[in-house]
Parts: structure tokens; C-alpha cells; sequence
């Protein structure tokens, strides 16, 4: 880069003496800093692109880790879109409104009792190595699913009802049920090639990322993967949807998001999703530059505040050491009524998000909630106060409330260190609920998982992507998800366990009429916002960028103002049309930038100056 | 070292004619040196100007409370907009809470200063016990400390201050004890040293045929021998644990809820400031720091060639 040129120039005419070099230094590697970081040193951002063999790449900037490339281990965010990518599922949700669509499965139909369910198998999907994708690899599938108790770590929840699933010919599959089960049309589960899959021995340890290229039958094939550097994929050009547009999709890690949104400033990358979205101060900055495009949506993710209800396993043993003052009702509500949720999305999220009030987020609307005016836990300090009061946590002489124990009243508030949400709300209800005269310690791990699966925790912060069809999300706050015994991990996600809301669980689980089931998972979601074990402060958007002289246009899902990062299927990636590679003269250089220039520059001529004063000075001192 | 030496000479001039009480006397030998090393310090430019920088630095952050009050710190009261340019209101703009940033970095000083100073006693005082005591014994006492000297020697610093940090519970006197438990192992080669050379001097036998223990030898004759030295250090050891501490916090393994400048900049990097161009939230800090710590160094530079005569060949 030029700013290396200039810095040699300075260190020639400056001739540092010896202590000083360092000042020197420091003073242009802030320089080198400000330029490098801050942006378009380099005016003409690389066109997308054709490499010099003409393939299209499409690279996108990626944080999280992959947790496993087998689609029975995989839960994380984008290992669950690559599997999208790579597998087909029997069916698919319209990228318009998120109803469910044919995938790798033409129709379905249910005999008149619902317990058998018949999939017709579409013949026009191969396997990347050229075999046909067939009702016996679907049969296969979930059968290993239900037998191996590894293969059903990650989908199992879909698989617990079966009782039989048979291929009576390559294009049928049979699925017989025990009981009625609602989410027959989104089985969410990857069909991986059977002739591949059937020679893997351990599914709890196999991670499918040895033998590239991976075979699948998705828009995609992955080509390549290297842990937390690169995941590259490369264009199905047999997809039976068609093939997608962009030759090659790469997946690279920035670690830093700051770096990511340098990267896509200068055409180093496409897309840039954030980890979990931009903050705003990058959104609003990268939305004066030219050629990218940010796009602010409503998420598919809450954000909420879980409160430990007493964690207990299955067999009744008593786990972790969460706070006994947060068995009360009151004292949560009144928790949660000091939560001012207005502020947080003004200041923490400065708009980019909408209220939480219940448990789905208002995208989808079938299923959205909201707490009834006299239901509503509103934001009000004092009446919180009195609550706490009623509730037997008076307050000391410091002004501090005293539990049944006689000790101050401390809650530890489990927070992720990769979150700044997470940190920044944290400081907020430490002035709440200090206010209130109850204390807060943040416990900021890199690793919640430990404490929280132990139940070592009174709060914690959490947020869950909602799929179209709810019942992951509800499932998780059932009895059956708590672990079998202490020792165990369950599916659970903060141990609650309430009786009426597992009966209109599995209410709602039969229930085929589909506005009968929203009604009914309203009423779970009114329950759960009672019990207070979970308070929804937030929906946090979806704030992402890309370059549009890289990515001519690209599908959001839904249609009218969705997500592009984490869709439930593959919709953004194997649409997204490559732009022409037009010339795009990028003579934009933000303000900040000039100025930490000219500064460093200043900077260092100062310097220079000064020390060849100090040299002079050194020299007469000397005779 | 040198200074008591020179002392002792003056003393016998001085004690010829008049015949004075030994305390008055320690007395006035304290005073004529502390008044030696100011005249030889003065002569430092540099040295005056970390003192200087270090001085208004020190009374900021004593006078923080009055300045800028405790709750410039509080969230919820903020009296800005988030992320605001510099302006007549706020001189370094506000953070992204809306908080003044100039009231942050006044505050912040209070933090960073007081544990860059407790980090740096803790570790010039295990150096220092562990260096006497190592040169005073030698034998196989020696042997085994300096082994373990070394272990921690060739240990990279950083990697284990966060992997101390790491595991224990995230709070100011974590970070002071990863930082002071890090760092004695120079401090310790370095005081070894010079008690090996102290003890070998006469008086040292003197003092022992009189009848001197280990405890009387080390605490009267070789610590004050070392002391200046060790003062030096410890100036020295200030600049890189403030740095210390501004890596830890901005690594984020600092007490999430403490202001500090290395916490300033990790705040500043997850409301991702470096990118969005919010150049007056990095640096205000990044500058403080880099302020304190060259003044540091600059005093335990000047420091060091006051009392050691032989580093100052240049000047």
C-alpha cells in the first residue's frame, strides 16, 4: 500500500535517535491504521468476478463458527444454511410469504385419521456424483434417525412421533404416525445419499468434513472447507429449481466485524450479514457510501431476559443454585416492569428493532402475540417497587433489599462477551434494578453453555431464530426437553417446566386446522409471558450490507422486507444475480479518513521537527 | 547503591569535627541526596516532562470526582445523543451511550492509574523478595527460584495474563494479579543480580562477623543497596502494566461494568467505531494511554540514569 512509501519517506528525513524511534513509529502506525482500516486507499473496490477464468464468486463475510458439517449434529446458524444449500428437505417455504412449497417432495397428502402421510418424491433431483435421489434415501434418513440416538442430536424432535417410514417405490415415501402431528409439511430435516451416508460408523462424532466435494443434491456442493477461514461451495448446475447464477459462493471468517465492514468498503467481500446484524454506527455510515446496499429488516430472532426457574432434571433432582426470590411471581414481574423496553430500543438498538411483547416476533403474524392492556407488564419503576415490597424484599438501612435469608438481594445476570448487546443492556439494569435496590453482577463468559446447562444462574440473556413453522421454539420450554438427570443435557432452554403450558403443547401439536393451532399457540405464548420466566424485550432487525456493483439484486425472504443472512431455505444465495463488472470510479473518501490522515501526517512532521531541534540541542550539549 | 555509598564517605567527613546524634545525621544524609538526585534529575528534559505529564495525570484522576462527578458513567442518564461528533457541549463527543467522553477519560484515568500502580508494586514485590532472598541464600534455594524465574521468563506474558484472567472471575483485582503475577520475573533476574554484587562487598562481611543474621544482612545492608533499583523498576513495570491492563480490558476480559481507557476502546470496537469512522471515540483513550505510559517510561528512564551513572554516557 502507498501509506508503507510514506512512512519509509518519514523515517529517512526524521532519523529518529534511539528512544525516540518508537514515538515515531507508534505515530505511523497510526497512520497506517487510520488509512488501512478506515478505507478506500485503494480507490477501485475488485469487481465480482470474474477471476481470470470468468467464474462469478459471491463471497460472504461470515463470523460464527461451523459446530459440525453433518446435517444430524448441525444446530448453529450457518452450518443450518449450508445444509440448506446442500441438501434438499421434502419441502421448502415460499420466499414471499413463508407458506410451505414443494422441495424435494412434488405433494403430500394424509390418509382421513392423519397418522399416515404419503410424499410423492420428485425424479428430476440427482446426487452431485450422479446417482439418483430417491424415496429410499428420504426412508433411510429419518429411519437413522430414529434408531441412532446420534444421528438424532439436531432434528430428533421431528423423528420422536414416528412409527414407521417406508419407500414403497423410489418416488413414494410412507410416514406413519402415533399420533397426530402438526409440523408434517415442515419437516425440517436434510435427506442425505444413503449410498454415502450408510459406511459412516459413529453419528455422534462423524462431521462429514473429510471428503470434499460433500455429495448433495442442493443449489450448491460444498468444494471446500477449512475450520474458521473458509467455507467454499460451488453452483449445482443440474439443480432441478435451475442452476443458481453466481459460479461460486465462499463463505470467508472475519473475526472482527469492524475488518468485515472494511472488507465490503473495499470489494473484498459481497455481502456482509454482521454477527448477529451491524451495529448502527456501521449501518448508518455504510449507508452514504455508493454501491452498497444496507438492508434493515424485522428479524426472525427475539431477545429476550430468562429468569431460572428453580433448574430441576426430569427425575425431579434439584439442579444449579439459581436465586430462591425469583420463585415468586411478583418479584419477576416486577423485575421485568423496571425494564424500560423503549429505551433499550432506542438507545441499545437505536431503532433497529421493535418492542418484544410476545414470545414469535411480529413477522409472523399468524402466530404473534400480544399481552392484553390489563396483561401488559408496562414500564413502571415504582409500582415494580411495590411489587418487590408485597413480594417480602424489603429494604435495608443501605437501601438495599434483603432476601428470606437475610442477605442482600444479588442477582447474577449470565451474558454473552461476544454480544455487545448483551453488555450494554447489562449496564441498563444495573441502574434499574439498583434503583430498585437490588444489585446485578454481569457475568460475561465467552462460553455461557457450562453454567447455564448447570443452571448455575439467576438471569440470563437469550434470543432464538423462529422458523415459520413455531414448534421448535415452543418445544424447548417443555417438561420432556429437561434432562433425564443432572448429568444429562436436555433440549431444554432455562428448565421451565409448567404443566399447563405441555398440555397446550401437545394440543397444539395435533391440531391440524391451522388457525385452531395459532390460536392455541397464542395462548402458550400468554402463559409463558405470565409465568415471566421469559420476558421478550426485543425483536432485534436483520441489519446487513452488500455491494451492489457485486450483487446485481437478491431475494429477501419474506419478499417485502425480509432477511437475506439465515433465510429457512436457500432462496438469497440461489437467486442473487452477479452485477455486470461496469466500471465504478469510487471517488467517495469518507471525512474521518482525510483527517486521520492529515492528523498522522501532522503528527509526524511535528515529530520530525522536534527532533531535529533535539539533535541540535544534543549536539551543542555535547561540546 | 551509589548514592549510599557516597554517603557513607560525606558521613565520615562530616563526623570529624562536630559530633552529631546518628539519627539527625541519617537525616541530613537523606536530605542532602533526595536534593542530589533533584539536581541531577533536572538535567533530564525528558524526565521533567514525564514527571510533568504524570503529575497533571495524577491530579485528574484525584480531582475526577470533582470534575466530572461518579455518575458520568451512568448509562441511563446519559445527557447526550449516541455517538455525537466533538462539540462545545461534549469537547471528545459522546460514547455510544450518549455519555460525555471527555467526563469517561477523566474517569477512566482513575482506573487505569491505579491498576497499572498496584500491578506494578505486586510484581517489583515478588521480584524483589524472590530476587534477594535467591541471591542472599544461593545454594539450592537459588537453583530452584530461578528455575522458576525463568520458567515464567520465557513464558509469553500476554498469553498468560489472559489465560489467568480467563479463568477467574472477571473483576479489577483479577486483572491486577494476572498483570503482577506476569511480570516479576525481569525484576527479579535484575535484583538478584545486584545483591549477588552488594553481598560480596566488605561490610557485608563486616556485618556478619559482628554477628548479623540473614534477616538483618538482607533488610539492612542489601535492600537499601537494591532499593533504588528497584524504584527504577518499578517506574518502569507502571508504563507496561497500564499497558497490560488497556490490552486485557480491550480484550474484553476486564470487569465489564469498570470504566476504563482499555474498556473505552473496547467499547468503542463493538459499536464498531473503528469501521463507521467514529474516530473521537478511539482517540481520546488510545491517546491517554499512549500519554501515561511513555511518561512513565520517561521518568524510569531519567530515574535510571541518576543512579546509575554508566547508563548516561550519552547525556
Amino acid at each position: 500500500m502507498d501509506t508503507n512509501d510514506r512512512y519509509g519517506d518519514q523515517r529517512r528525513t526524521g532519523r529518529s535517535p534511539g528512544r525516540f524511534r518508537l514515538v515515531a513509529a507508534a505515530g505511523a502506525a497510526a497512520l497506517t491504521l487510520t488509512a488501512g482500516l478506515a478505507t478506500p486507499l485503494n480507490p477501485a473496490p475488485e469487481q465480482a468476478r470474474a477471476a481470470d477464468d470468468g467464474k462469478k464468486v459471491l463471497t460472504v463475510a461470515v463470523a460464527q463458527s461451523v459446530d459440525s458439517l453433518s446435517p444430524f449434529l448441525a444446530v448453529r446458524l450457518l452450518s443450518t444454511s449450508i445444509h440448506r444449500l446442500t441438501y434438499e428437505y421434502l419441502t421448502n417455504y415460499d420466499p414471499k410469504d413463508n407458506h410451505v412449497i414443494p422441495g424435494l417432495a412434488t405433494k403430500w397428502e394424509s390418509s382421513p385419521d392423519k397418522l399416515t402421510w404419503t410424499y410423492t418424491i420428485r425424479s428430476n433431483s440427482k446426487w452431485s456424483d450422479g446417482k439418483q435421489a430417491t424415496a429410499e434415501d428420504a426412508a433411510w434418513t429419518f429411519n437413522k434417525m430414529m434408531t441412532d440416538e446420534g444421528a438424532a442430536t439436531a432434528n430428533g424432535s421431528f423423528v420422536g412421533n414416528f412409527e414407521k417410514v417406508t419407500a414403497p417405490s423410489p418416488t413414494k415415501l410412507v410416514i406413519k404416525l402415533k399420533k397426530p402431528q402438526a409440523t408434517m409439511t415442515a419437516l425440517d430435516v436434510p435427506i442425505v445419499p444413503k449410498h454415502v451416508w450408510e459406511k459412516v460408523d459413529d453419528f455422534s462424532k462423524f462431521n462429514n468434513d473429510k471428503d470434499f466435494p460433500i455429495v448433495g443434491n442442493g443449489p450448491f456442493i460444498l468444494t471446500d472447507y477449512k475450520p474458521d477461514s473458509y467455507v467454499r461451495l460451488k453452483s449445482n448446475k443440474d439443480f432441478w429449481r435451475g442452476a443458481p447464477k453466481f459460479d461460486e459462493l465462499v463463505f470467508r471468517y472475519y473475526k472482527d466485524q469492524d475488518a468485515a465492514v472494511s472488507a465490503l468498503r473495499k470489494g473484498e467481500v459481497s455481502f456482509v450479514a454482521g454477527s448477529p446484524s451491524l451495529t448502527p454506527a456501521q449501518a448508518a455510515s455504510l449507508k452514504g457510501e455508493k454501491n452498497i446496499h444496507v438492508n434493515d429488516a424485522p428479524g426472525r430472532r427475539f431477545y429476550a431476559l430468562a429468569t431460572n426457574p428453580g433448574a430441576k432434571a426430569k427425575n425431579g433432582e434439584k439442579m444449579g443454585d439459581g436465586h430462591p426470590s425469583l420463585l415468586d411471581q411478583r418479584v419477576r414481574n416486577a423485575l421485568f416492569k423496571a425494564v424500560d423496553r423503549k429505551a433499550i430500543i432506542d438507545k441499545v438498538f437505536q431503532g433497529h428493532a421493535v418492542e418484544g411483547a410476545g414470545y414469535i416476533p411480529p413477522r409472523f403474524s399468524q402466530y404473534f402475540w400480544k399481552p392484553s392492556p390489563d396483561q401488559e407488564l408496562t414500564y413502571d419503576p415504582e409500582e415494580a417497587a411495590r411489587m418487590l415490597d408485597q413480594a417480602g424484599l424489603k429494604k435495608n438501612a443501605d437501601g438495599r433489599r434483603v432476601g428470606k435469608d437475610g442477605k442482600p438481594v444479588n442477582y447474577r445476570v449470565l451474558c454473552h462477551a461476544t454480544d455487545p448487546n448483551d453488555k450494554a443492556i447489562g449496564k441498563y439494569l444495573q441502574e434499574w434494578w439498583g434503583k430498585l435496590g437490588i444489585g446485578v453482577t454481569l457475568k460475561c463468559l465467552d462460553n455461557v453453555t457450562d453454567p447455564w446447562l448447570a443452571g448455575e444462574y439467576d438471569l440470563a440473556f437469550d434470543g432464538w431464530s423462529v422458523n415459520p413453522d413455531p414448534d421448535f421454539v415452543l418445544s424447548i420450554h417443555t417438561c420432556a426437553a429437561l434432562p433425564a438427570t443432572p448429568k444429562d443435557t436436555g433440549a431444554t432452554d432455562n428448565f421451565i417446566c409448567d404443566k399447563k403450558y405441555d398440555e397446550l403443547y401437545a394440543e397444539q401439536l395435533a391440531e391440524y386446522d391451522p388457525t385452531k393451532r395459532a390460536d392455541i399457540v397464542k395462548q402458550m405464548e400468554s402463559r409463558l409471558y405470565d409465568l415471566g420466566y421469559m420476558n421478550v424485550m426485543a425483536y432485534p432487525n436483520a441489519v446487513e450490507a452488500y455491494r451492489t456493483d457485486q450483487i446485481k439484486s437478491i431475494t429477501t425472504m419474506p419478499a417485502k422486507a425480509g432477511n437475506i443472512y439465515g433465510q429457512d431455505g436457500y432462496w438469497s444465495w440461489w437467486s442473487a444475480v452477479p452485477a455486470d463488472s461496469g466500471d465504478s470510479s469510487d471517488d467517495s473518501s469518507s471525512a474521518g479518513v482525510v483527517i486521520g490522515i492529515v492528523a498522522g501526517v501532522v503528527v509526524l512532521a511535528g515529530l520530525g521537527v522536534f527532533l531535529a531541534m533535539r539533535r541540535r540541542a544534543t549536539a551543542d550539549d555535547r561540546e | 547503591m551509589t548514592t549510599t555509598e557516597n554517603g557513607t564517605t560525606k558521613q565520615q567527613a562530616e563526623q570529624v569535627p562536630v559530633a552529631v546524634r546518628p539519627r539527625a545525621l541519617a537525616w541530613r544524609r537523606r536530605r542532602a541526596s533526595v536534593a542530589r538526585f533533584w539536581r541531577q534529575y533536572r538535567t533530564h528534559r525528558a524526565g521533567l516532562f514525564g514527571l510533568g505529564a504524570l503529575l497533571l495525570f495524577a491530579l485528574l484522576a484525584l480531582t475526577a470526582p470533582l470534575l466530572v462527578g461518579s455518575d458520568v458513567d451512568n448509562v441511563t442518564d446519559a445527557p447526550g445523543g449516541p455517538l455525537e461528533e466533538p462539540s462545545a457541549e461534549f469537547p471528545f463527543g459522546t460514547d455510544r451511550f450518549g455519555r460525555n467522553l471527555l467526563g469517561l477519560v477523566i474517569w477512566g484515568a482513575r482506573v487505569s492509574l491505579l491498576v497499572g500502580l498496584l500491578a506494578a508494586v505486586l510484581s517489583v514485590a515478588i521480584g524483589t523478595l524472590i530476587g534477594v532472598t535467591a541471591g542472599h541464600f544461593k545454594g539450592w534455594y537459588a537453583t530452584v527460584m530461578m528455575r522458576i524465574t525463568d520458567w515464567f521468563l520465557v513464558m509469553p506474558t500476554l498469553v498468560l495474563a489472559i489465560a489467568l484472567a480467563t479463568v477467574m472471575p472477571r473483576s479489577l483485582l483479577t486483572i491486577i494479579v494476572a498483570i503482577g503475577v506476569t511480570t516479576w520475573p525481569t525484576t527479579a533476574r535484575l535484583v538478584r543480580a545486584q545483591t549477588l554484587a552488594v553481598e560480596t562487598r566488605p561490610y557485608i562481611e563486616r556485618a556478619r562477623a559482628l554477628g548479623g543474621g540473614h534477616w538483618h544482612i538482607m533488610s539492612r545492608h542489601v535492600l537499601p543497596n537494591v532499593m533504588p533499583l528497584v524504584l527504577a523498576q518499578t517506574t518502569l513495570i507502571i508504563s507496561a502494566a497500564i499497558l497490560a491492563e488497556a490490552t486485557l480490558a480491550f480484550l474484553g476480559l476486564s470487569d465489564p461494568s469498570v470504566v476504563s481507557w482499555g474498556a473505552l476502546l473496547q467499547d468503542a470496537r463493538e459499536a464498531g467505531a473503528v469501521s463507521s469512522g467514529h474516530w473521537w471515540y478511539l482517540v481520546p483513550p488510545g491517546v491517554a494511554i499512549a500519554v501515561v505510559a511513555l511518561a512513565f517510561t520517561l521518568c524510569g528512564r531519567a530515574v535510571e540514569q541518576v543512579l546509575n551513572p554508566r547508563l548516561g554516557v550519552s547525556r
